[in-house]
């Protein structure tokens, strides 16, 4: 057997070892009423479904016993103030009042700086964990957040209407919704797939109402037919999935709630209730303080400490949209970002998963080179993508895109962003790109 | 595939209003299709006792952030109180309401020129955008668009009131001719760009709430936009684009997706729209037009939706006699269901509005929908089931919730929880056909 997550460097309270989570869940099958078409996927049929993609049998089909966590930033963070050419004299006079101050900025080389409000990002920099694909895009953008942010969830620029980048990786490799789970309330594009969906939970435990009768009636209507149309097969799924969520992932968010961990900015989880729910009582007239990636990377910790069997993981951050007011914005915005994602690697570093982890950050496109009128920037095209964690080779990727070369005003792409997919789902999930990209892309080498 | 009448209509119900109680549907189906169209349609620009009888909150007045620490927090915290008033407020009404049709518009029109209180701030802001969703939102589509564009709500949200003429920021202009009346494909980077600089000069008085254009601020250049050349308003702009030929498809395409199924602005059954929809641009007519559609009373439509969070809130507070007061007694309970159902009104995620059908079937709305569910079936008024024999208890809570077909497997698991009148509506509330809109 293939002990590609073996956890003998954990504390023993915080882990549960693969067989553990197969008992529990069957447990919980068990429990239910045993409605076999509902019980978790069975170890061997997953390492068959990884031998069967080329791999050698491995948890859960990965051959690399990596985790990938996407952090999608939404509304097109601006990169050309995140990772700023402070020392190119192009920058200062295209960006006027917004450009930043180069005193202020964290030094990378080669004339780079960070955004001074990210000095954890400068440290994983500085600890060689950190790798920025510079010129990242797709030919023949138009500029929509939608169909934009569509192009690099589904990797189909021609048609973005379809499956996930990843939900057809899930699709392909087995009907386990576990195998991805999103943070928050719905599913993202990236892991929807034709077939399967990855699980949602929001923060805090998940807490089945009713009894074990209630739970064997709810279980029963879960069981569906081919017959019925579509969407209420998909509904029926949902319900399925849930009971599955609950029978793997619910003794882990209890446990880790007896004895959490918060990252730095937090919302503590309430006992009754989702951090959206905890947003909006928050929120309107101002933003709330608490740092809302950190509390959705806050249970991907947990998760990982407990060394669940889910390979990829989605969080999200909005908000990026500067058309006004951007310095004040990304002001605000980019400390969230930095903060959660480095106390986030912090936190899980004690553990093999954890070493074993790359997180991601994207966004849908650059922004215009030139200001506007409004102390903000218009929709542009080019931008930098980050990867971070010990797997990671740091430094700089790709080509900086040109500051007077623009095509309508913005820097243009020159490395598709699918390579940079091609690279994660060579080097983290273990598998052979080319069936999820329709074509052949060649890797970046971050990894 | 044609539906029987019942089913019909029962869908028209649910799909133009938050659903029928037992007694409207047997009215209903005694009165016939048409006669139920005309009559739901009727209530469209009329008074609504049931939910005006529903107060708004009283609003802090704006601009009035101090320096001082302790009255700008307490400020603050003003303001997020109206907020969650407002949210409430609002689902109150939805339960309240006796002209479901134009209250289920508002909804609808929300989701079509999104905008969030998170950046708005000020709940009044978006209290106004509403009523103008109300009252206007029947009638001609150009001149709600106009109107929604000079509204305190759409200036803060899009950027507007802050744009000058040298160099405007896109926002609005982009959004306008995307999501709002052409679509995407139908306009070019050079037309975005025409537009921004008509709206240069927009600006908001917040104290008031009032629009003017600033001389200073407007670009008075000539632009081109859709080969109109000459054109430097913003008023154009809009009116250009609401008579475009891409307009007349892709207005007719959002309102057919959101009350049928998802279409896109190519597909045939929008050719059967357009055309009428083009001569009067009235949002009125052209619901009726959608349901009074051959293709509108079918299998495909019938299983062409999932409810969105707030209609399947709405719909089941109503069909369990839920009242607006017990509503607004309780506030956290509804924020927060709607919150991890991952729908929450006057705060939608952006611009783009709320996804669609498997975007509302994730394993956490499932959770929240079951919590719910079994909370109502406790707190609701679920006699006529209790009340029925448990051999006929399967049919009672179909009639409850407006479910005309239970499918076999969810009909069995029914069966199994007859015995127990909470458990069965509970397992009724979270089943396919219920989730199903």
């Amino acid at each position: 057997m293939n002990e590609v997550w073996s956890s003998d460097d954990v504390e023993p309270q915080a882990t549960l070892s693969r067989r553990r989570f197969l008992s529990l869940a069957a447990a919980g099958v068990a429990a239910g009423g045993a409605a076999s078409m509902l019980g978790p996927v069975l170890w061997d049929q997953l390492s068959r479904a990884g031998a069967a993609m080329g791999g050698h049998p491995g948890v859960l089909g990965s051959t690399t016993g990596r985790t990938l966590v996407l952090v999608t930033l939404y509304g097109g963070n601006d990169g050309l103030n995140t990772v700023v050419p402070y020392k190119d004299p192009g920058y200062l006079s295209a960006r006027g009042i917004l450009a930043v101050d180069p005193s202020t900025v964290l030094d990378l080389g080669d004339g780079f700086g960070l955004h001074p409000a990210m000095p954890q990002f400068h440290k994983l920099w500085t600890d060689k964990h950190l790798a920025i694909v510079q010129g990242v895009g797709f030919a023949n953008p138009n500029y929509s957040h939608f169909e934009s942010m569509d192009i690099w969830q589904t990797a189909q620029p021609q048609d973005p209407s379809g499956t996930g980048w990843l939900g057809r990786w899930m699709d392909k490799t087995g009907a386990d919704p576990l195998r991805a789970v999103a943070i928050g309330p719905t599913v993202p594009t990236l892991l929807s797939g034709a077939k399967v969906q990855a699980a949602a939970i929001a923060p805090g435990p998940i807490k089945l109402p009713g009894s074990a009768a209630e739970v064997a009636l709810y279980r029963s209507l879960a069981a569906t037919s081919d017959r019925e149309p579509p969407l209420l097969v998909e509904a029926a799924h949902s319900n399925a999935d849930l009971l599955e969520v609950n029978a793997v992932l619910g003794p882990v968010l209890d446990k880790s709630r007896a004895n959490p961990l918060h990252l730095t900015g937090a919302e503590a989880p309430s006992t009754n209730g989702s951090a959206a729910a905890l947003a909006i009582a928050n929120g309107g007239g101002g933003a709330s303080a608490a740092n809302v990636l950190s509390t959705q990377l806050s249970v991907v910790a947990n998760l990982l400490l407990a060394d669940v069997p889910t390979e990829v993981f989605s969080v999200e951050l909005g908000g990026f949209d500067t058309h006004t007011e951007q310095v004040t914005t990304q002001a605000v915005l980019l400390p969230q970002v930095d903060t959660a994602v480095g106390a986030f690697l912090d936190a899980i570093s004690s553990t093999k998963r954890g070493r074993e982890t790359v997180v991601l950050v994207y966004t849908e496109f650059g922004r215009r080179v030139s200001a506007n009128a409004s102390a903000g920037t218009d929709h542009g095209w080019a931008n930098v993508v980050f990867a971070a964690g010990q797997p990671v080779k740091g430094g700089f990727y790709g080509e900086p895109p040109s500051l007077t070369n623009l095509s309508e005003g913005n820097q243009i792409y020159n490395l598709d962003f699918r390579r940079v997919y091609a690279t994660v789902l060579d080097q983290v999930i273990g598998v052979d790109a080319t069936s999820f990209l329709d074509g052949k892309f060649s890797t970046v080498g971050f990894i | 595939m044609s539906l029987d009448q019942t089913s019909a209509i029962a869908m028209l119900y649910r799909r133009i209003g938050f659903g029928a109680t037992e007694q409207e549907l047997s009215s209903a189906v005694t009165a016939g299709y048409s006669a139920t169209v005309n009559s739901l349609l009727g209530g469209l620009g009329q008074p609504d006792p049931g939910g005006d009888s529903v107060a708004p909150p009283s609003f802090e007045p704006v601009g009035q952030l101090r320096t001082d620490t302790a009255a700008r927090q307490a400020y603050i915290e003003a303001l997020r109180t109206n907020s969650r008033e407002l949210i409430v407020w609002w689902v109150a009404r939805m339960i309240a309401t006796t002209n479901p049709v134009q209250e289920k518009l508002t909804l609808l029109l929300h989701g079509h020129f999104p905008t969030a209180i998170s950046k708005v701030h000020f709940a009044q802001f978006m209290y106004r955008q509403n009523q103008l969703f109300r009252t206007q939102g029947s009638g001609d589509f150009t001149e709600l668009t106009q109107a929604v564009a000079v509204d305190p709500a759409m200036l803060i949200w899009l950027d507007a009131s802050s744009d000058k003429a040298e160099d405007p920021n896109e926002n609005f202009a982009r959004e306008l001719l995307e999501r709002f009346t052409m679509g995407i494909g139908n306009y070019t980077e050079s037309d975005v760009r025409a537009a921004a600089y008509c709206f240069t000069g927009w600006q908001l008085d917040l104290r008031t709430g009032g629009f003017s254009i600033s001389a200073a601020d407007h670009s008075n250049a000539p632009q081109t936009f859709l080969g109109y050349s000459g054109i430097n308003s913003g008023t154009q702009v809009i009116d250009i684009a609401t008579n475009s030929a891409a307009s007349a498809r892709y207005v007719p395409s959002a309102l057919w997706s959101h009350v049928a199924y998802p279409v896109t602005p190519k597909q045939g059954v929008v050719s059967d729209l357009a055309p009428a929809y083009a001569s009067d641009h009235s949002v009125t007519n052209l619901l009726r037009s959608i349901v009074t559609n051959p293709e509108f009373a079918t299998e495909t439509t019938f299983s062409g939706l999932i409810k969105q969070p707030i209609e399947y809130v709405v719909g089941a507070l109503r069909a369990l006699s839920v009242t607006a007061a017990e509503v607004q007694a309780k506030p956290a309970g509804v924020l927060e269901v709607l919150a991890e159902l991952g729908q929450v009104p006057f705060d939608p995620p952006s611009v783009g509005g709320w996804g669609q059908n498997t975007y509302w079937l994730s394993t956490a709305a499932a959770l929240a929908r079951w919590q719910l569910a079994r909370r109502l079936s406790e707190v609701g008024d679920i006699s006529t089931v209790a009340d029925a024999p448990p051999r006929s208890r399967v049919e009672a809570v179909g009639q409850l919730l407006s479910v005309t077909t239970w499918s076999s497997p969810t009909a069995k698991a029914l069966s199994s929880a007859a015995s127990n009148p909470e458990n069965l509506v509970t397992l009724a509330l979270v089943s396919p056909e219920f989730v199903s809109n």
